[in-house]
């Protein structure tokens, strides 16, 4: 079997949201919605402070409370753990939106373009089906197809790799196979300490962060709970 | 191009000094969509070939609704802040022709003013990175003759001023880097490399995380870098002088000798050097030759006499001369001399971590485990094989920030820093402190050969002259940096180097001595908007409105070109075309183990009336009649390479103008032959398929020390009797013309620069202003952006979007009990006040900054760029003042402004 899962090294991440604006490019988001993006998130108070930079997005879970509550069966979880969302079943009703624990989905009601009109790369990409119904990070799930079917395999190839890793100027975002022992993730999962966000749930994210550096009282939950709240706030 | 079409097309980005960056463009028919890696770049690229943010920013920059897309013309003659400039369109021919005619006019007329300044000047943006984009301009700028390429925009206050000169003269390291991949511990003191570094700075040191490299970050606020280091040291700003002097003091005081590297110090600087009764080196009479103390023989002998067993440190007495400014004989005969060492030992000794605490607000025990640290791990004696060559490994490092580097305190700094990395023989070996690139000395490509036998054993150096017969005052420029600044030099890149603020200052009023300072005839500025990005931005756009002829090259409108006669579109980065060395070494983090060239071509169509500089740069010329001295430097290299080498030449006809293209062509043909000694001649279509082309670098050249050896020669410390011999020449040939106005800088030119009161410096500046220190009880300071530092990019939608995400660009950093105190809320709207300006902002809320700080991210407060003067934000750059009393003797001053904070509301409604 596969596993698509992402590792993000928070040792390596500095914020600089170049994997935010490769997804903006790969997936022709709108403006305001960001399938990827980095947290800044700050712990302590002065002088005792530690700041940490988050990439989130949809955990493509392995239980996802997104396709539970769905009326129409548009989310759906994919063998290979890719949480996908059929934009011709979506109805807007937003039920996924309010039940993700990530605050991974977002919902465009009408088209909204970075300067009011429509700019000559934006009419070219704008997709009308966005409209009106969820979206979220798929993993860049055309590139993991098209690449496979090449003989590529996502996660090593540039062509069959999700955007914003292929982006990753520190090395921080990793993708690859957890169900392959001898893959990328795996060997890091595997040699490093790391922590999913409200594993309390049972959700089972399929986003792992890699982090060694001295703990916050309460160890890895109390760790994560900070990047849950920081999500909040955000 | 059909609407079908799906292709990928190589290209790079430069908007920043931490490039260039190696991308593809995604074209769908005919409209650049996406921007991604160029993949075939990783192997050879030192950042596996990544792209930077602000690259993904380049589509929207090609589509943006607000570009100025046909040539316009001012309509009102009034120029002022709140005057409407009534730009109109005109077509080229009638913009050329009413430039060509106010140059030929100039032509006519004389090239320089009656103050013997050129009439003609030119304003590019921050470090270089223009030249990447105005293709053959520069050779158009070579075949008119003196240009003023003075006035500043960021120069000296924005960059890394004393480290560009300090570093260049110490160690040819215009920028200097720790040797990232092999360091183990980095005392980083506010270089903020994860938001300046670029992709090679972000992915050497997020490597070097991972394999374990101690970063200690001392910094006021807790930046992307202090966030990512193993520890944060929140000293109170402008005191870096004073923490490094504390290093250096355990260093020398409480550690064992036998913890330094003291064959690093006796034969590869100037350590064992006596030093006369007068501060100069005692001197052997015949050759006048430095005299070190040989221990072998018992007695003084030249610096460069073989087998001699150097004394490091003592007194001794030697028979000798003793030769001070100005070439006179200070002593003569038996005198007694101090070794450097001995001289800078003693010199350190006041320096304690206690008192260091005092000044710095640093804990002196851990400034004294910090020096220890830096000790344990500079690993003295041992050795590492590189390229096949073994040398010195000392993995200890220490890098400067902006503001710690520029303005009073830079020169202790740079000096402090240096000597750590000295002290320990960690200077240009592998694991330490190394720089980068030259500009100042040349060739400009390559460090090493810039490396040439100077006087007393050292690196000869370009000093502008300080000796009676050829000194002036009359400058060649306004910012007068080769009569005030000897360490600027006078090569291409020196004009920019000196004290840029003073062609805007001296407008009101010059200074005693020099030659009245004039507006230009005829101002070109180009990818740099000085009304905003310098400091006393208001003072510097009520003088520009007085030049009488602006142009502009324009992408959309802004502060500064709202003040220009014409406005000229160029074709942006992803429509025109040029090429451009890479790899080597150089600016920031640039370490590759290939060198080459990159080409820009256009990957879309030119959008509206938008023009290709290359083609602006060769109307020019012919309209100015410049047309065979523009091709000549073309030929000469000036545009990138030269066009003819050993046995072959593309040279083209200078009797006559070139196409774009015609002119690329035989620039890459030229560079093809440089790859291949002149085997293969690829033209331009080549380059366009290929967008990049190699060979291997060794990194055996990133180290300066194998070459000093080579030509036995040793780095010029610690002690400076050449600044102090040149500092008292300067303050001579200025007070022989009654120039006293320079007096407080000359100070600086010490043999071993003395802590003084640097954050005093702005206490006075704020008296002066009718302030008092007690009132205005904040540091305001600024800091680089990841998403907007350099990019001339604060009108893309999508960049401010990602870069929101991070905190402090939705306003102004305030301490989370200091806000408290003062009763701000996160979102309150403040006001940051000097006595007489303030700017307002929001409040964000952290706990990651010292209370007495305040950070103002990136350069805001637009009033004319579209999009971003609805931002809001506030900028320290309106506060900042331009004066004398803040400019340090390298003519630089640093991004700090004492204010006052005070609630005014609530949370301001974002004006768009």
């Amino acid at each position: 079997m596969t596993r698509w899962a992402m590792v993000a090294d928070l040792r390596r991440c500095v914020g600089c949201q170049t994997c935010t604006a490769s997804c903006k490019h790969a997936n022709a988001t709108p403006p305001g919605v960001q399938w990827r993006r980095v947290l800044d998130i700050e712990v302590g108070e002065y002088p005792d402070v530690k700041r940490a930079f988050v990439p989130v997005g949809c955990q493509h879970c392995e239980d996802p409370p997104c396709m539970h509550v769905c009326p129409t069966t548009a989310t759906r979880k994919r063998p290979d753990g890719i949480v996908t969302i059929d934009y011709d079943l979506c109805i807007g009703c937003a039920y996924c939106a309010v039940a993700c624990p990530y605050q991974a989905r977002y919902k465009t009601q009408r088209a909204t373009f970075a300067y009011g009109k429509p700019a000559a790369h934006e009419s070219k990409r704008h997709d009308p089906d966005r409209l009106a119904v969820a979206t979220k990070c798929t993993f860049c799930v055309d590139r993991i197809d098209a690449g496979l079917a090449t003989g590529k395999t996502p996660g090593v190839d540039p062509e069959a790799t999700p955007a914003c890793v292929n982006a990753c100027i520190a090395q921080a975002l990793t993708f690859g196979d957890l169900d392959n022992p001898d893959s990328n993730v795996s060997k890091l999962l595997a040699s490093n300490q790391h922590f999913r966000m409200h594993e309390e749930l049972g959700t089972g994210p399929g986003f792992h962060y890699l982090w060694d550096q001295a703990l916050p009282t309460g160890g890895i939950p109390a760790l994560a709970r900070l990047v849950e709240e920081a999500m909040d706030l955000a | 191009m059909t609407t079908s079409t799906v292709k990928r097309i190589p290209t790079y980005c430069y908007q920043c000094v931490a490039g260039p960056d190696l991308l593809t463009v995604k074209v769908e028919g005919g409209v650049a969509t996406e921007v991604e890696p160029n993949f075939c770049a990783a192997e050879i690229h030192p950042g596996g070939g990544k792209v930077c943010v602000k690259a993904y920013g380049l589509v929207q920059k090609t589509y943006h609704p607000n570009r100025v897309l046909t040539p316009m013309r001012r309509t009102n003659p009034r120029k002022g802040r709140d005057e409407d400039p009534g730009f109109v369109p005109i077509s080229w021919e009638e913009a050329f022709t009413l430039i060509a005619a106010k140059l030929n006019a100039i032509r006519a007329e004389g090239l320089l003013d009656e103050s013997g300044y050129p009439r003609v000047a030119a304003t590019f943006g921050g470090g270089g990175t223009p030249q990447s984009y105005m293709g053959t301009f520069p050779a158009f700028l070579a075949a008119w003759g003196p240009m003023d390429m003075g006035f500043g925009s960021g120069q000296g206050v924005k960059c890394y001023h004393s480290e560009h000169l300090y570093g260049e003269f110490w160690h040819r390291a215009f920028i200097v880097a720790p040797d990232t991949p092999r360091t183990d511990y980095l005392i980083s003191c506010g270089a903020n490399v994860e938001a300046s570094g670029g992709v090679v700075g972000v992915w050497r040191h997020a490597n070097a995380r991972v394999r374990g490299m101690k970063r200690v970050q001392v910094e006021p606020h807790l930046s992307i870098t202090g966030a990512c280091s193993a520890e944060w040291v929140p000293i109170k700003p402008k005191t870096d002088a004073a923490f490094l002097f504390a290093l250096m003091h355990v260093l020398v005081h409480e550690a064992r000798r036998e913890r330094l590297d003291l064959p690093f110090l006796a034969k590869r600087t100037a350590s064992p050097y006596l030093v006369g009764p007068n501060g100069y080196y005692l001197r052997d009479r015949a050759t006048r030759k430095p005299l070190v103390w040989d221990g072998a023989r018992g007695e003084a002998v030249p610096f460069d006499t073989p087998g001699m067993d150097e004394a490091l440190e003592g007194r001794f007495e030697a028979d000798a001369i003793e030769i001070g400014p100005d070439d006179a004989v200070l002593a003569e005969g038996r005198l007694p001399g101090t070794t450097a060492f001995t001289l800078t030992v003693d010199h350190l000794k006041p320096y304690s971590p206690e008192w260091a605490e005092n000044v710095c607000e640093v804990p002196a025990a851990r400034i004294r485990r910090i020096a220890n640290e830096y000790l344990d791990h500079a690993r003295i004696g041992e050795t590492i094989e590189i390229d096949g060559v073994t040398l010195p490994y000392r993995p200890v490092a220490v890098s400067l920030g902006k503001t710690v580097n520029n303005g009073w305190g830079g020169y202790e700094c740079c000096w402090a820093r240096t000597m750590l990395a000295a002290l320990v023989g960690a200077l240009e070996v592998p694991g330490g402190t190394i720089g980068t690139t030259v500009r100042i000395n040349r060739p400009q490509n390559d460090r090493l050969k810039s490396v040439k036998a100077g006087p007393d054993g050292f690196m000869a150096y370009p000093m502008n002259p300080t000796d009676k017969e050829r000194w002036s005052p009359k400058p060649n420029i306004r910012n007068a940096y080769k009569t005030m600044i000897p360490l600027a030099a006078d090569g291409p890149w020196s004009q920019a180097l000196g004290p840029t603020h003073f062609s805007w200052m001296f407008l009101d009023e010059t200074p005693k001595g020099l030659p009245r300072v004039t507006p230009p005839d005829v101002w070109f500025v180009y990818r740099t908007n000085p009304a905003i990005s310098f400091w006393d931005t208001a003072s510097v756009q009520q003088k520009m409105a007085r030049f009488p002829f602006v142009v502009a090259f324009a992408f959309t409108r802004d502060e500064t070109n709202h003040f220009a006669d014409v406005l000229l579109p160029d074709a942006v980065d992803l429509e025109s075309l040029q090429l451009i060395r890479i790899g080597g070494t150089k600016f920031v983090e640039q370490f590759w183990n290939h060198q080459g060239f990159a080409l820009r071509q256009p990957v879309v169509t030119t959008q509206g009336e938008a023009r290709d500089f290359t083609d602006v740069a060769s109307e020019l010329a012919e309209r100015c009649g410049l047309t065979r001295d523009y091709v000549a430097a073309i030929n000469r290299g000036v545009a990138c390479v030269p066009l003819k080498g050993p046995g072959w030449s593309v040279e083209l006809d200078t009797s006559r103008t070139h196409s774009r293209d015609a002119i690329w062509d035989a620039v890459c043909r030229a560079a093809s032959a440089e790859l291949t000694d002149g085997k293969e001649l690829h033209g331009l279509d080549w380059w366009k398929a290929q967008g990049l082309r190699t060979t291997p670098f060794s990194q055996l050249d990133w180290y300066l020390l194998p070459t000093l050896v080579e030509q036995e020669l040793r780095f010029e410390l610690p002690y400076q009797e050449r600044l102090m011999r040149v500092g008292a020449e300067l303050g001579a040939r200025l007070h022989e013309h009654d120039m006293r106005w320079w007096d407080k800088q000359l100070e600086e030119y010490r043999a071993l620069p003395a802590w003084k009161d640097f954050p005093g410096v702005w206490d006075d500046a704020l008296r002066e202003q009718g302030g008092e220190p007690a009132d205005f009880p904040f540091w305001m300071l600024t800091a680089r952006s990841m998403q907007y530092a350099w990019g001339g990019n604060v009108g893309m939608q999508m960049i401010r979007e990602v870069a929101q995400n991070i905190a402090g660009h939705r306003g102004v950093i305030v301490n989370g009990a200091t806000a408290r105190r003062l009763g701000i809320a996160d979102g309150d709207e403040i006001e940051l006040a000097t006595p007489h300006r303030s700017t307002r902002g929001s409040a964000v809320i952290r706990e990651g900054i010292r209370p007495d700080t305040l950070l103002a991210i990136g350069q805001f407060d637009h009033w004319a760029t579209p999009y971003a003067k609805d931002f809001g934000l506030a900028s320290l750059n309106t506060l900042a003042t331009m004066s004398l009393g803040l400019t340090d003797a390298t003519g630089s001053g640093a991004d700090v402004v004492r204010v006052s904070l005070r609630r005014i509301g609530g949370p301001r409604k974002e004006r768009r």
